[in-house]
């Protein structure tokens, strides 16, 4: 029994004892990165409680990360001046449970239609929450927003980024199991039903509504969370913290990792993060380039990154993969191409409206034009023109491929079932 | 007195309808296609910038003639090559789509014009006051406005209710495969419907973007008040959509024009109180929230919205 | 009397549809519904289930109104019914469906302090469930991929899950073969042994094969209530209905 656990459970365990220990040789910096990451992995997993196991999209999850933040830095504040005693590694709890109320109280009103009105209401309320920032300044601070100083508890100060990271990561690890275990009890398999079917959830005895209802009180408990340590984290929260942009970045980690898998929305949490953060170091066109990254994601991948690595399991468990390495090399290299050019195009054009189309000369790849000039664009073009013909071609053969491993793997299936 | 009702009550009207030419088309495209096109204000967003840039050098009626070509020719392209492509993949594919594009739309537009209002204005020829009634002024690019949405919506009364092309449309928006079966070309209804919603929405833009101000932020701004419209009227309500942008226009023009706040009414009645907190907020500091709030409500009490019909 | 319909009525918009309807059903007995086409069945096991609600009438289940009220709220009342359009959860294995099925009445409603693996009752009722409609060795198959033979025996099993008193099967036999049909009527008799069992059908051997009692319904009125024997010989039944059954029998 002891060993089975491991051995499932592999992935995680060694994955849980690097982010233990590596963090202890980073910088303040890659330390900062990985506790954004770390904020982002929870949230995102709460994110995913209501869309890939209960089927609804929202499009206001900021309001409980928000709110959470908010609800955790007065907290912080009021033990600033003394009026208040949370033990620090505790104060997250503050902002979860401001989640799970907000989440029980949106859950009783938005969700008796589900689909696209949902996704409205959710917005609508964002937005409500949004606007009403500017008129409630003693709560949200308006403009500069609520800032407190941590506090620190049994001799560690919370000064330094590594304690804060790893008061994050216990938390994170607590949040992945709990969240875990959260989709096999019987509320979690009821939410798979009435994701699949509202209807007939009914006639095996349970309410929708109230089943939805549930599921966002879960929910919002954990974003609130996050929002939590979000306060922590920065010892600040703005009322951007409960904008539609911080909505849309989470709708974005959990569809571009994957909404169909438990592990799918902790990867895309990881990578726009990541994305989020040293992207915009290099280009000031960085949120279109995360936008295009989850629309070609809607278009071509809705299973997300999770859904492509599943896809290829039993290739890789039957060990097949070199069938189709080859084409999608070939492939990947004239997406490349278009990538490339696609960027290069987007570079030119931001760099030149950046100046107010006054200063025509930029240096992008490292090389030095004049945008008034036919070549840059000629390039551009080309390059995307051209890739996307290459990418045709090479994507039948990658079908091709594909297909003949296919029917080695059924093939494969029955053998081992007629054994 | 009358000044502030006149008033409020005439630019309640024209924003009222300029709501309402976005929402019919989003409830048209909603009832033709299931689909709710979250990028629709980004069509009245492009719609202004694209009327903005011509205007430069075309003068301002002509770029409002090729703004809405322009914006009908997109939003055919899209449906050709976006919608119908995600619609395999199911419901869910299609709003993120419909999402994604609407974010997409406002980072190509900060990039191509900057984050800044560009300078939309009013052309001279429409630019003076066109008569005065009790007290209040009505401007004649207001005048101008209204009077271009109205005839806008009674042709499109007009198409859908009179025309042979308006019969097969009303057609299609109940039972497309039997209209398919009928052999009309159905893909292309579908296409020309979601072209003629977009192209409404960017007159939509081209003429009001000089009145309101054309930025990167409008079709957020305009765009959510829209679908808490769709949601009060009911989704798949035209006639609701009708009245809630009325109600709503009027109901946000009323509250933008009180400058008092409710410590200014208790201190009126006579009773002292302390003039801060929530009582201290100006009723024209919450216009802007006040839509949403309405929402929430009929969401409590009347969760199908004022002439709700159709569900996704 | 488990079931008590009386005076039902339902339109929708200008289209009347049910023209006052009186059942009654009887503890235990297997009461099949028969009917032409459009006459109205479907309906009324959407009313009695409480999918729609009625225009006008009651229907009283053990004596207890339940008109008006939502499907969940009469399910824990103890009637359960399937469906003639399958209503499976598609993306979910074979026993995560009739474990499903069987969460809230076996009380465990909306815990989620529990781990449902780790459940007895639930995991042995399922597992007995699972093997009176014959599917043990495909419980771990996504029920989307299922037959379609195997996907009615599915439905079947989700409705006797909760294990309900009254039962509603609409069209059980819909689609199925010869010796589908003849697997899903031994399957329907055991699993419904003791309870009450309401019965659409349009195949008039397993109707004739199983019930204790028929009734007719054409154009939302039902026009003869009977045993078997006595249906078969009423003349207005056989006009309406059955003319081309009493042909073959000849």
């Amino acid at each position: 029994m002891r060993s089975s656990i491991i051995t499932r459970y592999k992935i995680w365990i060694i994955s849980a004892l690097i982010i233990s220990i590596w963090p202890l040789f980073l910088s303040d910096l890659a330390l900062s990165l990985l506790s954004q990451m770390g904020i982002a992995v929870i949230f995102a997993l709460s994110y995913n409680i209501l869309l890939g196991q209960c089927g609804l999209l929202s499009f206001g999850h900021a309001v409980f990360f928000g709110l959470g933040a908010y609800f955790t830095i007065h907290a912080l504040r009021l033990i600033n001046i003394g009026q208040l005693t949370i033990p620090t590694p505790l104060l997250p709890l503050v902002g979860a449970f401001a989640g799970l109320i907000l989440g029980i109280t949106v859950g009783l009103i938005g969700t008796r239609r589900p689909g696209a009105t949902f996704a409205l209401i959710t917005l609508g309320i964002n937005e409500l929450v949004h606007s009403s920032a500017l008129m409630f300044i003693d709560f949200f601070g308006s403009e500069t927003g609520i800032s407190a100083k941590r506090e620190g508890w049994l001799g560690i100060t919370f000064g330094s980024q590594l304690e804060v990271y790893y008061l994050i990561v216990i938390w994170t690890f607590i949040c992945i199991i709990l969240i875990y275990a959260f989709t096999g009890t019987p509320l979690g398999r009821i939410s798979n039903a009435v994701r699949d079917n509202p209807e007939r959830t009914g006639f095996i005895g349970y309410s929708p509504v109230m089943v939805r209802a549930l599921i966002m009180m879960v929910s919002g408990f954990f974003a609130g969370l996050a929002g939590g340590l979000y306060a922590i984290n920065w010892e600040l929260v703005t009322y951007e913290n409960v904008g539609i942009m911080q909505s849309a970045f989470v709708l974005f980690m959990v569809f571009i990792g994957g909404a169909g898998y438990f592990f799918g929305p902790i990867i895309g949490a990881v990578i726009v993060t990541f994305i989020t953060l040293y992207l915009s170091a290099f280009t000031g066109a960085w949120m279109l380039y995360l936008g295009l990254f989850f629309m070609v994601m809607v278009l071509f991948a809705p299973s997300g990154i999770a859904g492509i690595l599943m896809l290829h399991k039993p290739v890789w468990q039957r060990k097949l993969l070199r069938r189709i390495i080859l084409s999608y090399i070939v492939a990947l290299f004239s997406c490349f191409v278009i990538t490339l050019s696609g960027i290069g195009l987007i570079e030119i054009i931001f760099h030149w409206s950046s100046t107010g189309y006054t200063n025509s000369v930029m240096t992008v790849y490292g090389i030095k034009f004049d945008a008034k000039g036919f070549l840059p664009w000629a390039i551009t073009f080309a390059g995307i023109i051209l890739g996307g013909y290459f990418f045709k071609k090479s994507l039948s053969n990658v079908k091709k491929n594909w297909s003949l491993v296919s029917i080695e793997l059924q093939s494969k299936c029955h053998d081992d079932s007629s054994n | 007195m009358i000044e502030f009702f006149i008033g409020s009550l005439l630019n309640g009207i024209s924003f009222g309808l300029l709501l309402f030419m976005l929402s019919s088309g989003l409830t048209l495209i909603f009832g033709m296609m299931g689909v709710l096109n979250f990028a629709h204000a980004s069509f009245y967003m492009v719609g202004a910038y694209v009327a903005y840039q011509f205007s430069a050098f075309a003068g301002f009626y002509p770029a409002l003639i090729i703004s809405v070509s322009i914006v009908g020719f997109l939003g055919a392209m899209v449906e050709r090559f976006g919608l119908r492509h995600v619609h395999k993949h199911g419901h869910m594919a299609e709003l993120l789509f419909t999402f994604g594009l609407a974010y997409l739309t406002v980072e190509m537009v900060k990039m191509v014009w900057g984050k800044l209002p560009v300078d939309y204005r009013i052309p001279h020829t429409l630019d003076f006051t066109l008569f005065n009634i009790f007290g209040t002024t009505v401007h004649a690019y207001k005048a101008f406005m209204m009077l271009i949405t109205i005839i806008m919506l009674i042709s499109l009364y007009m198409l859908i209710k009179s025309t042979r092309v308006g019969i097969i449309i009303q057609a299609a928006l109940s039972n497309p495969v039997m209209v398919g079966e009928l052999g009309h070309n159905v893909p292309l209804i579908f296409m020309s419907i979601f072209a003629i919603g977009c192209a409404m929405a960017g007159l939509a833009g081209g003429i009001s973007g000089n009145l309101f101000s054309t930025e990167p932020g409008m079709a957020d701004r305009l765009g959510l008040i829209v679908f808490v419209v769709v949601i009060v009227g009911g989704l798949g309500s035209i006639t609701g959509a009708l009245v809630a942008s009325i109600l709503i226009g009027i109901i946000m023009n009323f509250a933008a024009a009180i400058n008092y706040s409710l410590a200014d009414l208790i201190s009126f009645l006579g009773i002292a109180s302390s003039k801060k907190g929530i009582l201290a907020i100006k009723i024209s500091q919450t216009a802007e929230v006040l839509p949403f709030l309405l929402m929430v409500l009929i969401l409590i009490l009347r969760p199908k919205g004022l002439m709700g019909t159709r569900e996704t | 009397m488990i079931l008590q319909i009386k005076g039902l009525h339902k339109s929708f918009g200008k289209t009347q549809v049910i023209f006052g309807v009186n059942l009654e059903i009887e503890h235990s007995e297997c009461h099949a519904i028969i009917g032409p086409n459009g006459a109205g069945k479907s309906t009324l096991f959407n009313l009695i289930s409480g999918l729609y609600k009625p225009s006008s009438g009651n229907i009283k289940l053990k004596g207890e109104e339940i008109v008006g009220l939502s499907p969940f709220e009469i399910y824990r009342r103890g009637l359960s019914r399937s469906f003639q359009v399958l209503n499976i959860f598609r993306n979910m294995s074979v026993f995560e469906n009739i474990r499903c099925a069987l969460l809230w009445q076996l009380g465990y409603k909306y815990s989620f302090w529990q781990r449902t693996n780790t459940l007895k009752e639930v995991q042995e009722r399922a597992e007995m469930i699972l093997n009176q409609i014959g599917m043990t060795n495909r419980r771990d198959v996504i029920a989307g991929a299922l037959s379609y033979g195997e996907q009615r025996r599915l439905e079947i099993g989700i409705t006797i899950g909760s294990g309900a008193e009254i039962i509603l099967l609409d069209e059980p036999t819909a689609g199925l073969s010869k010796p589908e049909t003849e697997e899903v009527v031994k399957l329907i008799h055991n699993v419904t042994k003791g309870k009450t069992l309401l019965l659409v059908e349009h195949d008039m051997n397993v109707v004739f094969a199983i019930s204790h009692r028929i009734s007719v319904l054409v154009y939302g009125q039902i026009i003869a209530t009977g045993e078997p024997e006595m249906i078969k010989q009423n003349r207005q039944v056989q006009e309406a209905y059955l003319g081309t059954f009493n042909e073959k029998a000849a």
